[in-house]
């Protein structure tokens, strides 16, 4: 079931729009089993939404900072991914933990063309992984924008943020371009293949 | 028993009777829910004399008066036109609800940035910032009709009880094991009821910052709730696909209202307490009788989950909004659909009459609140503006001022 090629069926997905208050308590639930909650998050303009468009196999060509969040729905592989993308601007940041609770998995996506905030997006990633109700919940680092000359490779930022202390849980970088949609899936399948015990 | 004064209440249409006895001080209400310009008032005051010891006949004259001045207010004209009056930045996370006081004087907005703000209707200003909750703020509300007070429902599982006037927090209701995501007072404003998805709700005492009584039976998460205007029946709509209605004093269930197939939510009381309607995902809306729990009638129609359901303040109709972008209107006795209002591009998440029940307001995911005339289904006017879809809005009592709360961030006036 979580081979690779199950994921094509991410290709064919039925998105789902965002469907109004009751809906986030819908999703907010302790979820059935075929249904894994998925938080993104990132600094601003790493690239989350553009992420989760590409997932939805929607237009990613008119993307504004997202102020509050968004919701997708995605099928893959029997599950029914619930994707939050919540956004990254410092001042809503503090924010984050409003959605922390029952993820099943987390995604953390950074800008890999922008150095010089290579050390504000370890800081905030270490204390997501402080956080007692994120606790052995698995991680996915995407190591967005490779499409950009100035990206910096997945490993060299794997050493910046030294991912190899993290050992508390499982844990993935993998370098893919939210624009192009490549590595995209990759990801997605750690993702499948990863996601909490109590999923499969 | 002695008769001190009469007055007026407009929406419904009635007569309070303030009056003492054993030297208390005590109110009853003649609902006048059928009340038309029709509507003899002599041979109405006959029969309100029948039944009502304390209108004797030397108030015969004021009380055809006070008929005669429900039906003026019924007669009038509603033919305004909403301008959007102020945008509001009011949070820096996405909105929730939004919610009036009785008097239009003030409302409320709560926010995914876990604060609640009170403003000030005519101009727009922030009078007070309720700051406390650690997380998302999802249910608000008004004691109204006092107005006094505020009760906040959190994502954080507390629910705080405020000063509508000075915005500080006389108690913080620690209890529920999950989110908060609905409440209300009581109408005599001794009580609030939170449900939670904890699968329960819970009563509070006001005065004492104690829980009263947990109400304990759904197997699944509790959405909505609503007590009945006498305040001594609430009932809970559940994502268990059940209904319940729990007796307020003892916190006894007295019936469960089993029949629809997906989950429930929305749950509403008519005005007399007669009738209950529930909205579910199973794409129906059901009527109930409130005495015996039976089902009276299924509402279908139509094509997706019903979102929201309300009662107009008489009772006479019900509206409800869908995830199919429309809504409908219905007549509470013969259960027919009497109107369809199509317009919207996107689900309705909120439905709601004005007081005088002569407009529909409805906020959907298409940015857009839309005013409809109930009768034909006309659509009146678009409230174009919001940049992001509107979670909730409500109609002020005179039905002349509007609020919208929006995903965007931002709370619009318009009148």
């Amino acid at each position: 079931m979580h081979t690779a090629t199950g994921w094509h069926v991410l290709c064919h997905t039925v998105s789902q729009t965002w469907r109004g208050l009751l809906s986030i308590l819908r999703k907010l639930k302790n979820a059935p089993d075929q249904e894994v909650r998925i938080l993104l998050l990132g600094l601003d303009n790493a690239g989350k939404t553009t992420l989760l468009k590409q997932l939805a196999s929607e237009d990613i060509s008119h993307i504004t900072p997202t102020q509050g969040f968004n919701i997708k729905s995605v099928q893959s592989q029997g599950f029914k991914l619930n994707l939050w993308d919540i956004g990254g601007q410092r001042k809503i940041r503090p924010y984050w933990r409003n959605y922390f609770e029952n993820t099943d998995v987390l995604i953390y996506v950074i800008d890999s063309a922008d150095r010089k905030r290579f050390e504000e997006t370890g800081q905030e990633l270490a204390e997501l992984l402080d956080e007692e109700k994120l606790s052995g919940v698995p991680v996915l680092i995407f190591a967005n924008k490779q499409d950009l000359l100035t990206a910096a490779p997945a490993t060299e930022i794997a050493e910046g943020l030294n991912l190899h202390t993290i050992r508390d849980r499982v844990w993935q970088i993998q370098s893919c371009s939210a624009l192009s949609g490549e590595g995209v899936q990759d990801g997605m399948n750690w993702v499948c293949k990863n996601m909490n015990a109590k999923k499969k | 028993m002695k008769l001190k004064r009469f007055l007026l209440r407009y929406y419904p249409p009635g007569i309070i009777l303030e009056y003492e006895k054993g030297g208390e001080l005590k109110t009853k209400s003649i609902d006048l829910l059928d009340l038309s310009q029709e509507t003899d008032i002599c041979a109405l005051v006959e029969e309100i004399k029948k039944t009502e010891p304390l209108i004797t006949p030397p108030r015969t004259e004021q009380v055809k008066q006070l008929i005669q001045r429900l039906q003026e207010k019924l007669g009038q004209q509603d033919d305004h036109r909403f301008f959007l009056f102020k945008v509001l930045r009011a949070h820096i996370l996405p909105l929730t609800n939004v919610a009036f006081n009785k008097s239009g004087s003030s409302f409320i907005t709560g926010s995914y940035d876990r604060t609640c703000k009170i403003w000030d209707t005519a101009s727009g200003e922030e009078l007070h910032m309720l700051e406390g909750h650690r997380n998302v703020v999802y249910a608000i509300a008004f004691n109204n009709p006092y107005g006094d007070k505020i009760a906040t429902g959190s994502f954080d599982k507390t629910c705080k009880l405020w000063s509508a006037e000075t915005g500080k927090c006389f108690h913080t209701f620690r209890g529920h094991t999950a989110e908060i995501v609905c409440l209300s007072f009581n109408p005599q404003s001794t009580l609030v009821a939170t449900g939670s998805m904890d699968n329960t709700a819970k009563l509070w005492d006001i005065q004492t910052g104690e829980e009263a009584v947990t109400l304990t039976g759904h197997s699944a998460e509790i959405i909505s709730l609503s007590f009945n205007t006498t305040g001594d029946k609430i009932i809970t709509g559940s994502f268990d696909h059940t209904v319940s209605l729990w007796d307020v004093q003892s916190g006894r269930r007295v019936h469960t209202l089993i029949g629809h197939r997906g989950e429930i939510s929305s749950v509403q009381f008519n005005w007399d307490c007669s009738l209950i309607a529930t909205g579910s995902m199973d794409k129906t809306c059901m009527l109930w009788d409130a005495n015996n729990g039976k089902r009276l009638a299924t509402l279908t129609g139509h094509e997706e989950e019903v979102l929201d359901v309300c009662f107009d303040y008489t009772g006479q109709f019900i509206a409800t909004a869908s995830a199919d972008g429309t809504a409908r209107v219905y007549n509470a006795s013969s259960k027919k659909c009497i109107a369809k209002l199509e317009g919207h591009e996107g689900e309705i998440s909120k439905i709601c009459f004005s007081p005088q029940g002569s407009r529909i307001l409805t906020g959907s995911a298409d940015k857009t609140a839309r005013i409809w005339d109930p009768y034909t289904g006309r659509c009146l006017q678009v409230l174009e503006g919001h940049l992001d879809e509107i979670f909730s809005c409500a109609f002020n009592y005179e039905g002349n001022t509007i609020i919208t709360g929006s995903k965007d961030n931002t709370c619009r006036i318009w009148r």
